[in-house]
């Protein structure tokens, strides 16, 4: 389970949570929604350890997240945040093999034709078109071994036949894990998430 | 894969043969074949040119050259930009002003390992001040180091003008940089600290690939990014305290040869790392045998060599490359 609790956050005079509380449990699929600025991306930062909270506490199975070092929360969750930089001309493959090999997930082959990457592991992240791209910035995510998965608008560019397979790829982590996806594409996906939260 | 194991070989026969030129080649002209005076025993000039001047200058091009080509490595992946390089971001001129104080002040004399640690501390200093300075790391950071630089090259012309000794060289000496001071106990003093700086730059290397992603996909996928930062700079700080104690701050070598190699090779960092450090040893070679030979008896600036051609290769790749100038995050 992640377990939210009470949390504050602020950035200078900009309140962004305010005493929220919140879990995500294992085997369910949890829509994050809410409008632009409402502190989706905020809250999936608070839960992956890269920002702090100003006060409340975030738990991953029982673990303080805010007391566990970045490699020690990769093991427990892994996350696809809404912008990666794709500045240096690694090919996908090197991008991909980023997540060192006793750490991938026995998925890993079936993740990668699904995101319909496979012909395009030998092509350099820099030269592909912003949907592909977040392709490959999924799959870093996805083949990540990890009990929780965070996805920051997983559908943005994609297609809609991306966005099925999407899906049906996180259905199946779903059978194991727990899955938090923001999106605001809820009228295609909606019906399909266990839960949602809305941010406001 | 094939083209890097290219790359290695022919880097290596090419440093020999420079080396051996290095050996060769001076103002004074060798009576004895150089094969004598390295296998046999030897005691007239010509051996003692060889042994005492030539080896000890080839040597420090070659550790001082590989130190700028990583310190270039490290410095553009640790900011994210391809522009940054030690002397431009202030790192050079933090450890000149600091060469040139613990000169002048009597404290040390040059090439001590006193003058060697106090380049590094300044150099250190000087990194993490640009890093507070500064308000982003994209083109603000560039232009921070630029100020900072040249508020501390400043100072150290102060210094210079202001001490009575005559042994601390004039403030171009150290900001075009010479090997004309090296000697087997500058070396000796220096070599260490620089394998330091070598051993922290490769420990760092495998991890500014996933660094590369921006600093949360980094935290992310379980790489700290501000314990990164920390060891990047004392990395940069022994390798380039370690070479402008001895040699002087030398531009263009850590900016130019990573894009290169990297255009070559591709970004992996830990073989950007290996390569750039070899071309770098052959490019302050072969630069110093030039500024050594070609107008004998007088000697040219290292420095200068490699700012008129580093400078126009520079404008170039600029106008080649479609690189982004401003790094993000
Ligand atoms: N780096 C930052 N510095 C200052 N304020 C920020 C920063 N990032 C976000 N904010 C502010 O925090 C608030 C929440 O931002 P957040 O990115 O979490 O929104 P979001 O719900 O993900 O929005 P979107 O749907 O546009 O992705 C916004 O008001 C934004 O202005
Ligand atoms: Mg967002």
């Amino acid at each position: 389970m992640i377990d939210i609790k009470r949390v504050t956050f602020s950035r200078g005079a900009n309140v962004i949570l305010d005493d929220f509380s919140a879990q995500i449990l294992n085997g369910e699929a949890v829509l994050l929604s809410g409008s632009n600025g409402a502190g989706k991306s905020t809250l999936i930062q608070l839960i992956g350890g890269f920002l702090t909270p100003d006060s409340g506490s975030i738990e991953i199975i029982g673990n303080d997240i805010s007391q566990l070092k970045a490699k020690d929360q990769a093991q427990l969750r892994s996350i696809a945040p809404q912008r990666r930089i794709f500045d240096l001309a690694f090919t996908v493959v090197q991008t991909l093999n980023f997540v060192p090999k006793k750490r991938r997930s026995l998925r890993t082959h079936q993740i990668i034709e699904e995101l319909g990457l496979v012909d395009l592991l030998d092509k350099k992240v820099t030269e592909l078109s912003i949907g592909q791209q977040q392709r490959v910035s999924l799959a870093l995510a996805l083949i990540q071994e990890a009990d929780f998965y965070l996805l920051d608008e997983p559908f943005a560019g994609q297609d809609a036949a991306s966005q099925v397979r999407t899906i049906n790829l996180i259905n199946e982590i779903k059978n194991e894990k727990g899955v938090l996806v923001v999106s605001h594409n809820s009228d295609n996906t909606h019906s399909w998430f266990d839960r949602e939260i809305v941010l406001n | 894969m094939k083209r890097e194991i290219g790359i290695y070989i022919g880097g290596v026969i090419l440093l020999a043969l420079l080396f051996l030129l290095s050996l060769r080649i001076g103002v004074l002209h060798l009576q004895t074949p150089l094969f004598d005076i390295l296998f046999k025993n030897n005691h007239g000039v010509d051996a003692s040119t060889v042994w005492d001047i030539r080896l000890p200058r080839a040597l420090g091009a070659i550790i001082f050259g590989a130190g700028l080509g990583f310190a270039g490595v490290i410095a553009q992946g640790i900011f994210r930009n391809p522009l940054a390089e030690p002397t431009l971001i202030g790192l050079s001129s933090g450890a000149v002003l600091g060469t040139i104080a613990v000169i002048s002040s009597g404290a040390a004399v040059y090439g001590s390992r006193t003058n060697v640690y106090v380049a590094v501390l300044f150099a250190a200093s000087t990194a993490l001040m640009v890093q507070w300075l500064a308000p982003n790391k994209g083109f603000g950071f560039l232009l921070t180091g630029i100020a900072v630089s040249s508020i501390l090259t400043s100072l150290a012309g102060l210094v210079i003008t202001s001490s009575p000794k005559p042994s601390i060289q004039s403030l171009s000496f150290w900001n075009f940089g010479s090997l004309s001071l090296l000697n087997s106990e500058t070396i000796r003093a220096s070599a260490p600290v620089l394998e330091v700086g070598i051993i922290t730059a490769f420990f760092v290397a495998r991890k500014l690939d996933i660094y590369s992603l921006g600093d949360a996909s980094s935290h992310y996928l379980g790489v700290n990014p501000k314990r990164i930062r920390f060891w990047a700079i004392i990395a940069l700080a022994f390798l380039i305290g370690a070479s402008v104690s001895a040699i002087g701050s030398i531009a263009f070598i850590g900016l130019l040869i990573p894009h290169i190699v990297r255009a070559l090779i591709g970004p992996a960092h830990r073989r950007l790392l290996s390569i750039s450090g070899l071309i770098g040893a052959i490019v302050l070679l072969a630069a110093d045998l030039v500024a050594r030979t070609a107008f004998e008896p007088h000697e040219i600036p290292l420095g200068l060599i490699t700012s008129l051609i580093g400078a126009p290769a520079l404008i170039i790749l600029i106008r080649r490359s479609r690189a982004q100038w401003v790094a993000h995050d």
